[in-house]
């Protein structure tokens, strides 16, 4: 690829053909400043803050979409420019209320950052003229106005990258103003809180209401992590402060997501109100009492050891590491024999290991087959309302309910199927999203597709696929057991169906995060750490092992899922790995396909 | 005395209808266009002609046929800007309501001559009439096989319909106008792409002005060279100027360009209403910088105006005189580019809303000496700044008014009221 060279102030430059100037500038390391830009985002043009000189251009040009060509000459901060940038700084701090030591946002605001930069120390323009709404009506996050300065990244994260298009621009000029829909509370409004308008907001009128007022970002620390709700696997970075998380956002870099999450994904961790577990407890004439990491050790492994390989059971949760249900599945069916494992929720059939989350968006016709990702995987249904978007056919086949019915070409039952496949096979690239609601007959019409189709499972808990290529969901019978090992860790549940059937007798073992009728009819509780409170790794639903990390330390005497099974494993008498690092490399070992 | 052109018919009852536009010679051109001419030879005619875009910018109309991509297995599109929002304009409004069928039979030339089978009308919500006109016109060229599939035989098919605007000046500028018809915000494009070969739908899009596409069907009628001997070397043809403000006949004419602008106002528009003074003139609509009595015998063409300073713009006149303050000029003129600027970039969005309060407060009697230079400065600063060229178009009225009616801004921070 034949480069483009140019100079920038001075500097020789080459960058790939089709780069801005702005591209070309930070390849060099040289900063322009920018505001209604971003790099996850089209570019726009609208701020006016990247303007540069270019030698035989009459006028100052944004940086951000001015192409480049060979032999340009570029001045990024040539008196002329200063002058263009103070001047669009002094209109937008004196457009809204920009006084920054009322606002949530400074130290950390991108408008703030460049008012220091170009030596703003005085308002040129009156302001406060007016005042604007602060709309509250959304649960995890406000819309200021006030400090809104219309570079529209939030209308273009929304469309763009969560495809979801509930904001948009009212009126015009001056009187502009972001709206949801057609101009309703953004509490009432289309908005899924997945919260990306406020991850790419640069100034205060987007604010985290759980973290405002937390501290700026400096005295913050960020912990990359991959987020532990369904089997998408995006990538997060965890805000934490004196040992509180206290925001969660995507990671721009991960490969998976690369920075968008979801409200499950985004919110919902760091507003779960179930009660934690935070002592081992052991159940003494029939009441559990706290007691220490030894002694329910010891409680577990006599119970287990007393049970034929046969009368013993256990169940795994698909949200736990892949170190936890790699000791899990080498301690009870490897060393213990026990062929009675099974999996907390249902799962769906493997059709195709071929595919992955990217070929979503060069698919020209998409199947999503008995799933509903915008309740199950949200992250995964902004991938394919954006190839949609961009022309893709939809074809759900699933119930009438299913929230990507909307946005679909054609809403099938499970049994017209067939017509779903010949459609796909017309096609020049099929994808298929599937999940535990597929049918038998539903999968074995899909693999007619073949090598032509990419196929990817969408289920529920992160870290399923690992589960799976781990034989744990093996068809598992709670009455058969005499002895149970229940790894329920954070999932969510109720465990009806497995305590109908437990026998009264059965001694039972919770490894869980939060109290529930599960750890009710414990007779040993074992704490588990969170997602935040635990290192380890997660398969994804491709098959792409990522890491996981600690932010915080666990809560009470918590220990983290593959620890328990591994101090509990000691107990025992087996020795199985010792550091995460030896545990991950064999758990990845384990899971990766023959 | 001058033969019309583009109005010859306007006097006509009826002539709006298809049966008086045919009657006097329309849709001649079509049969010849279709028939005689390929695609080539007509944007080499169009060329030859130097008919140049009377939407504002003059941009030569053969050229932009020329950029359109060639071969017939790319979709492509024509649009035809009847949005006419530029303050002091009203000759667009006229031929639509007038003389629609002159347009349509332009617009299938330059259709056929950059092989585009859709064609679009966009048009400004506010003409009324001007809808209904457009849509009886378009059905009575299907009717006549003007329009459609196999025109005249030919083998060429175009479709043509109306889309209405809501009501934006920004709309009028092509790019916004090809988001408006996506059924986006009216907001302008980056450019380059220019629309020949990037418009609407990401297809090449040709956006004529509708006074430009009226004039194809006379260049094809009769030729380039008697199209050119009209009007100067550079800007050639006939010109409808909308003459509005102290004079006695305000209205339209249509005239050669290069006609000086003394004879439109003291000959055709009649002189100064009760023959007070002529104290400026706007030229070209009102983002175009004004003129001063001195400069009355200018020639109203393309390159003569912009020696003086100023430009044809749409050829829209307003004429004030010795009672004019000149401030409040600036202020109607602010207003009306604040409150259509489409609020996108920053020094457009919130520029014209400083000067706007700035010349309000001048008006006044509120102003402040400094406020003088801030709004120029401000202006100045503005220049070249913003995405579109409307941020250019709105300072004008301010920073011609403060070159040559300086005087009347320090009287307004001095004496706390008008001079006038
Ligand atoms: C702010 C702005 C408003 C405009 N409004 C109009 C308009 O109302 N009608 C029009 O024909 N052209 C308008 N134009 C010019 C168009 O962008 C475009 O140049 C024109 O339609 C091209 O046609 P022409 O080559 O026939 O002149 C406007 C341009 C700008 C920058
Ligand atoms: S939270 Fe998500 S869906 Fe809601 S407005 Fe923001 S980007 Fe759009
Ligand atoms: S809310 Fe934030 S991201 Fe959206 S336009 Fe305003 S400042 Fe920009
Ligand atoms: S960052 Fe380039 S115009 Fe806003």
């Amino acid at each position: 690829m034949a480069m483009v060279n140019l100079t920038i102030n001075g500097q020789k430059v080459s960058a790939p053909p089709g780069s801005t100037v702005l591209q070309a500038a930070q390849l060099a390391n040289i900063d322009i400043p920018t505001l209604c830009d971003h790099p996850a985002l089209a570019p726009l043009g609208a701020c006016r803050m990247c303007l540069v000189e270019i030698k035989g251009q009459r006028n100052l040009q944004p940086a951000c979409t001015f192409p480049t060509t060979e032999g340009m000459d570029v001045q990024t901060e040539s008196p002329r420019v200063v002058v263009a940038r103070k001047f669009v700084l002094d209109l937008l701090f004196a457009e809204r209320n920009h006084y920054c030591m009322y606002c949530e946002m400074t130290g950390d605001c991108e408008l703030q950052a460049l008012g220091y930069r170009y030596g703003l120390d005085h308002w040129v323009y009156p302001t406060y003229t007016k005042r604007f709404p602060v709309d509250a009506t959304r649960l995890y996050f406000l819309m200021d106005h006030n400090r809104c300065i219309l570079c529209r990244r939030c209308v273009r994260a929304c469309s763009e990258l969560v495809a979801n298009h509930t904001l948009g621009v009212r009126q015009r000029g001056a009187e502009s103003m972001i709206q949801a829909d057609m101009n309703v509370p953004f509490g009432e409004s289309t908005c899924i809180s997945c919260g990306t308008c406020l991850q790419v907001c640069p100034t205060g009128a987007l604010v985290d209401r759980r973290s405002a007022f937390m501290g700026r970002d400096i005295e913050t620390e960020h912990t990359k992590s991959t987020c532990s709700h369904c089997s998408i696997g995006c990538g997060v970075e965890m805000v934490t402060r004196s040992g509180n998380v206290l925001r969660l956002e995507g990671d721009w870099d991960a490969p998976v997501n690369a920075g968008v999450l979801c409200q499950a994904g985004r919110f919902d961790p760091l507003y779960d109100e179930r009660e934690r577990v935070t002592k081992p407890l052991v159940r003494k004439k029939g009441e559990l009492k706290e007691t220490d990491w030894d002694t329910a050790l010891q409680a577990v492994a006599k119970g287990m050891k007393g049970t034929k390989a046969q009368k013993l059971g256990v169940l795994a949760s698909t949200y736990a590491t892949n170190e936890a249900l790699y000791l899990l599945r080498k301690l009870f069916s490897q060393e213990l024999k026990v062929s009675n494992l099974g999996l907390l929720n249902k799962v769906a059939p493997v059709i195709s290991d071929q595919g992955s989350l990217a070929d979503i968006a060069e698919s020209d016709i998409i199947l999503v087959v008995g799933t509903n990702p915008v309740n199950d995987q949200p992250v995964a249904s902004f991938f394919v309302k954006r190839a949609v978007d961009k022309g893709a056919r939809l074809i759900v086949v699933d119930g009438k309910d299913n929230g990507l019915v909307p946005f679909a070409y054609m809403n099938l039952e499970m049994k017209e199927i067939n017509r779903a496949v010949e459609l796909a096979e017309r096609a020049e690239h099929p994808m298929v999203l599937y999940g535990a609601g597929i049918t038998k007959n539903a999968a074995t019409a899909l693999k007619k597709l073949g090598e032509k189709a990419s196929f990817v499972a969408l289920e529920l808990g992160v870290n399923t696929r690992a589960a799976a290529a781990l034989g744990l969901n093996n068809g598992f019978d709670a009455s058969a057991a005499q002895a149970l090992y229940i790894l329920v860790g954070e999932q969510d549940l109720d465990g009806a169906p497995v305590l109908q059937k437990v026998g009264k007798d059965a001694f039972v073992v919770v490894q869980a995060s939060f109290k529930s009728p599960l750890t009710e009819r414990a007779d040993v509780i074992l704490p588990m750490a969170i997602w935040s409170e635990r290192a380890g790794s997660l398969t994804n639903t491709e098959g792409r092992v990522q890491k996981a990390n600690k932010a915080v330390e666990p809560k009470g005497e918590a220990k983290a899922d593959w620890e328990i099974l591994s101090l509990l494993a000691a107990k025992m008498g087996k020795k199985l790995g010792a550091s995460l690092d030896d545990l991950s490399a064999l758990a990845a070992e384990a899971i990766r396909p023959a | 005395m001058f033969e019309k052109v583009l109005t010859r018919n306007f006097g006509l009852p009826r002539s709006e209808s298809i049966g008086v536009y045919i009657a006097n010679g329309g849709y001649q051109a079509l049969p010849k266009a279709l028939h005689e001419c390929d695609p080539e030879q007509l944007i080499e005619m169009v060329t030859a002609s130097g008919l140049r875009g009377r939407g504002g910018a003059g941009f030569p109309a053969g050229r932009k046929w020329g950029f359109m991509p060639k071969g017939s297995d790319i979709e492509k599109y024509v649009c035809v800007n009847t949005d006419e929002g530029e303050p002091g304009t009203f000759k667009d409004r006229e031929l639509v309501e007038k003389d629609p069928h002159q347009i349509i039979e332009g617009v299938i030339i330059a259709s056929y001559a950059v092989g585009a089978h859709r064609a679009f009308v966009y048009i400004r919500g506010e003409f009324f009439l001007g809808v209904k006109r457009w849509i009886k016109a378009i059905d009575g060229a299907y009717a006549k096989g003007f329009l459609g599939k196999n025109i005249l035989g030919s083998g060429f098919s175009l479709d043509l319909s109306v889309h209405r605007g809501a009501g934006a000046y920004i709309c009028g500028e092509e790019t916004a106008l090809i988001e408006s018809l996506e059924g986006k915000r009216g907001e302008p494009r980056k450019k380059p792409p220019y629309p020949a070969s990037v418009g609407l739908w990401g297809k090449p899009t040709l956006v004529h002005n509708v006074e430009t596409l009226a004039n194809i069907p006379h260049i094809i009628n009769r030729g380039a060279e008697w199209y050119s001997s009209i009007g100067t070397p550079k800007s050639t043809g006939p010109k409808i100027f909308c003459i509005s403000g102290h004079v006695r006949n305000r209205g339209i004419f249509e005239l050669p360009l290069g006609v000086p602008l003394r004879e439109i106002i003291y000959e055709h528009a009649g002189g100064m209403t009760f023959d007070k003074k002529l104290k400026a003139v706007i030229p070209g609509g009102a983002s175009t910088p004004m003129l001063t009595p001195d400069q009355v015998d200018t020639p109203m063409a393309f390159e003569t105006l912009e020696e003086a300073g100023t430009m044809l713009g749409t050829g829209a006149i307003v004429v004030m005189n010795e009672d004019t303050c000149m401030v409040d000029v600036a202020r109607r003129l602010m207003r009306f580019f604040a409150h259509e600027s489409c609020g996108r970039c920053t020094p457009c969005r919130t520029g014209t809303q400083r000067m706007l309060n700035i010349l309000e407060r001048l008006e006044a009697g509120q102003g402040k000496a400094e406020d003088i230079e801030t709004l120029e400065r401000t202006a100045r600063k503005i220049q070249g700044l913003t995405f579109c060229p409307m941020g250019d178009a709105a300072i004008n009225p301010v920073l011609s008014g403060l070159k040559l009616f300086r005087d009347e801004y320090e009287y307004h921070v001095t004496h706390k009221r008008c001079p006038v």
